[in-house]
């Protein structure tokens, strides 16, 4: 059969020339961006649709008069674009935006530990890290596709409202670039979330049942706990809402814009505290820890393979 | 081609490499060993994929611990275990992992079609890789490992689990691709055969040490097949008689032990016939065949 073999000279006389490894890791991640778009991913390409409409009626219901910032009561001042992420009652996108990343992030890793494909990735010339930054570049492309452009349409279409007025935009500067920032915070941090999951379970529905049921799960339960700690007058009840990634993630994003950060318990707006460094130590030290835990179960895949 | 110097690799308690040294030539290079004697911890470890406790290696001229990530542009990779994903085709998968080992889109797809073309892989190869054979499965492997044009292959296992049949055409094959395109190729397995067909050198290596290094024709002009005799006295005259029906007959003598080659069963029959003629009284008769299994068994224990 060797001798059968047809010796192809531009086969034998072969050098390539191989890509950087930041291009190999960018190309592996627009891949897999175009992957999460493809037809195939009905369930994916729904929730997008359902975002963008979401985002769009409930701009219009809204009313241009709220826009950007208005009253919730004597004490509290929030601004439109907050309420798609910041409060169920008012958004509502939130939740397709969770569901859409635990759905899309759900299989990023999963698949490749499933059939054990990552310890072909891993002999290429990347290293783990660059196989994780990969990972959440198509999740991340997809999280920032249905927060940041729905926002910007919006406020281009305020700026078209305004009659093209050029003070329009140096009065909202701020609020656009806080409105890309908290875009950007969202998706970064619910691609990490959503790969943790993914490396942590690896079965892909699975994955995706336990990121969403983590996240609202949590959310309901913690909120159960603050309305029975404040009922029970304990001062530290504020502290419970830390536990519950909507919640945290929301006070976080609340002080982008510098808003004071409140939650609607039972319909009820609640002002809460926090010390900046607090939060902002603790959201390092969480997401750190996610990183960690993934690098933690690639690193044992080797080992024992 | 690759050089390990002390290496030392501990899992816990486990030490798979113990003050492992060993200075691997350019060819085609056997590592063998049983089940757990680290010859898959050798290999990860000169893949960059796991760190030694200790030592140094070197892979094509360069030191891994400061350049394992550039040496993986050099070097492809078929693991043991089945690791290829079901729900794409052979071409999907060849593509993305020339993509993924640098190669852009064109020449990655044009590089997918040469090699699947060697592996004689017709339409299949847009199948989906699920609905393939364990055979086909291991040439995606193969491949894949291929793909980028590595100058050296590590090979874990590449016969593992294949019939006869497809094990003897993963040979060629490996064979075959690794000569045409001028690869180095560094086979690990424990199956003997398979080290004879398609290795220039072998590495032997046991509880993480290495045993004996060696070129595979010089290993297998060791094998013998001999009858081994102990006799009493006369026994000049019975070695002149053997020597008189064939004289370019190979008779090792030692002080104990005659052996004689042994050719087929009428070998017995003409050492009983010399043995009355020169009166020389026979005490023990037995056929030892030193074959490449008992030179490995040898070396293992």
């Amino acid at each position: 059969m060797k001798s059968d073999a047809k010796i192809a000279e531009k086969f034998k006389d072969f050098t390539p020339t191989l890509d950087s490894r930041a291009n190999i890791v960018l190309g592996m991640g627009l891949r897999g961006f175009e992957k999460l778009l493809s037809l195939k991913n009905k369930g994916t390409l729904f929730l997008i649709g359902i975002i963008y409409l979401w985002t769009f009626a409930f701009y219009l219901l809204m009313g241009e008069d709220s826009y950007p910032c208005t009253e919730v009561s004597e004490e509290i001042t929030t601004c439109t674009h907050l309420n798609f992420y910041g409060d169920l009652q008012y958004g509502g996108t939130r939740i397709f935006l969770v569901m859409l990343a635990a759905i899309a992030s759900s299989g990023l890793i999963a698949n490749d530990l499933n059939d054990k494909s990552i310890h072909l990735y891993l002999s290429r010339p990347i290293s783990r890290i660059d196989y994780l930054i990969a990972r959440i570049i198509p999740i991340f492309l997809l999280m920032i596709t249905v927060t940041v452009l729905p926002n910007l349409a919006i406020f281009i279409s305020q700026f078209s409202k305004s009659g093209l007025d050029l003070n329009f935009l140096s009065d909202n500067k701020w609020t656009l670039s806080n409105l890309i920032l908290q875009a950007i915070f969202y998706s970064i941090s619910y691609s990490i979330i959503g790969i943790t999951f993914s490396a942590a379970i690896n079965r892909e529905s699975l994955a995706a049942v336990a990121f969403f049921g983590t996240v609202y799960g949590i959310s309901l339960i913690v909120e159960i706990f603050y309305e029975m700690m404040n009922g029970m007058d304990i001062e530290q009840a504020d502290y419970i809402l830390l536990l519950s990634i909507i919640h945290f993630l929301d006070i976080i994003s609340y002080n982008i814009f510098n808003v004071d950060y409140f939650v609607t318990i039972f319909g009820s707006p609640v002002i809460i505290e926090y010390s900046f460094a607090l939060i902002v130590g603790l959201y390092a030290l969480l997401f750190f820890s996610f990183i960690t835990l993934v690098n933690y179960i690639i690193s044992q895949m080797e080992v024992t393979k | 081609m690759i050089e390990a110097k002390n290496v030392i690799k501990k899992y816990g308690q486990v030490t798979a490499l113990d003050d492992f040294t060993v200075n691997i030539p350019k060819g085609k290079i056997g590592i063998l060993g049983p089940n757990g004697a680290g010859k898959s911890t050798f290999v990860k470890i000169a893949l960059g994929l796991i760190e030694s406790t200790s030592g140094e290696v070197t892979v094509l001229g360069e030191k891994l611990d400061k350049n394992s990530i550039a040496i993986r542009r050099k070097i492809g990779y078929m693991p043991e275990h089945d690791c290829i994903p079901n729900k794409m085709t052979g071409v999907e998968f060849l593509i993305e992992m020339g993509q993924v080992s640098g190669l852009d889109y064109q020449t990655a797809t044009q590089r997918t079609h040469e090699i699947l073309g060697h592996l004689r892989m017709g339409e299949e190869k847009y199948r989906l890789i699920e609905e393939y054979s364990g055979g086909m499965r291991q040439k995606i492997k193969l491949a894949q490992g291929l793909v980028h044009g590595p100058e050296l292959m590590f090979l874990d296992e590449p016969t593992s689990g294949l019939d006869p049949k497809a094990r003897l055409e993963m040979l060629d094959t490996i064979n075959g691709l690794a000569e045409i395109s001028n690869t180095n190729v560094l086979l690990s397995t424990h199956i003997l055969q398979d080290v004879e067909t398609v290795c220039d050198y072998v590495i032997i290596i046991n509880n993480g040490k290495l045993q004996i290094k060696e070129n595979v024709k010089e290993l297998v002009k060791r094998q013998t097949d001999t009858i081994q005799i102990r006799v009493g006295e006369n026994s000049d005259d019975f070695i002149s008689i053997l020597k008189q029906n064939d004289n370019k007959r190979n008779i090792e003598i030692t002080e104990r032990w005659i052996r004689i080659p042994y050719e087929n069963d009428e070998s017995f029959k003409e050492i009983i016939s010399a043995a009355a003629s020169a009166k020389c009284q026979l005490y023990e008769m037995e056929r030892i065949a030193v074959t490449m299994d008992n030179i490995y068994l040898e070396v293992v224990n």
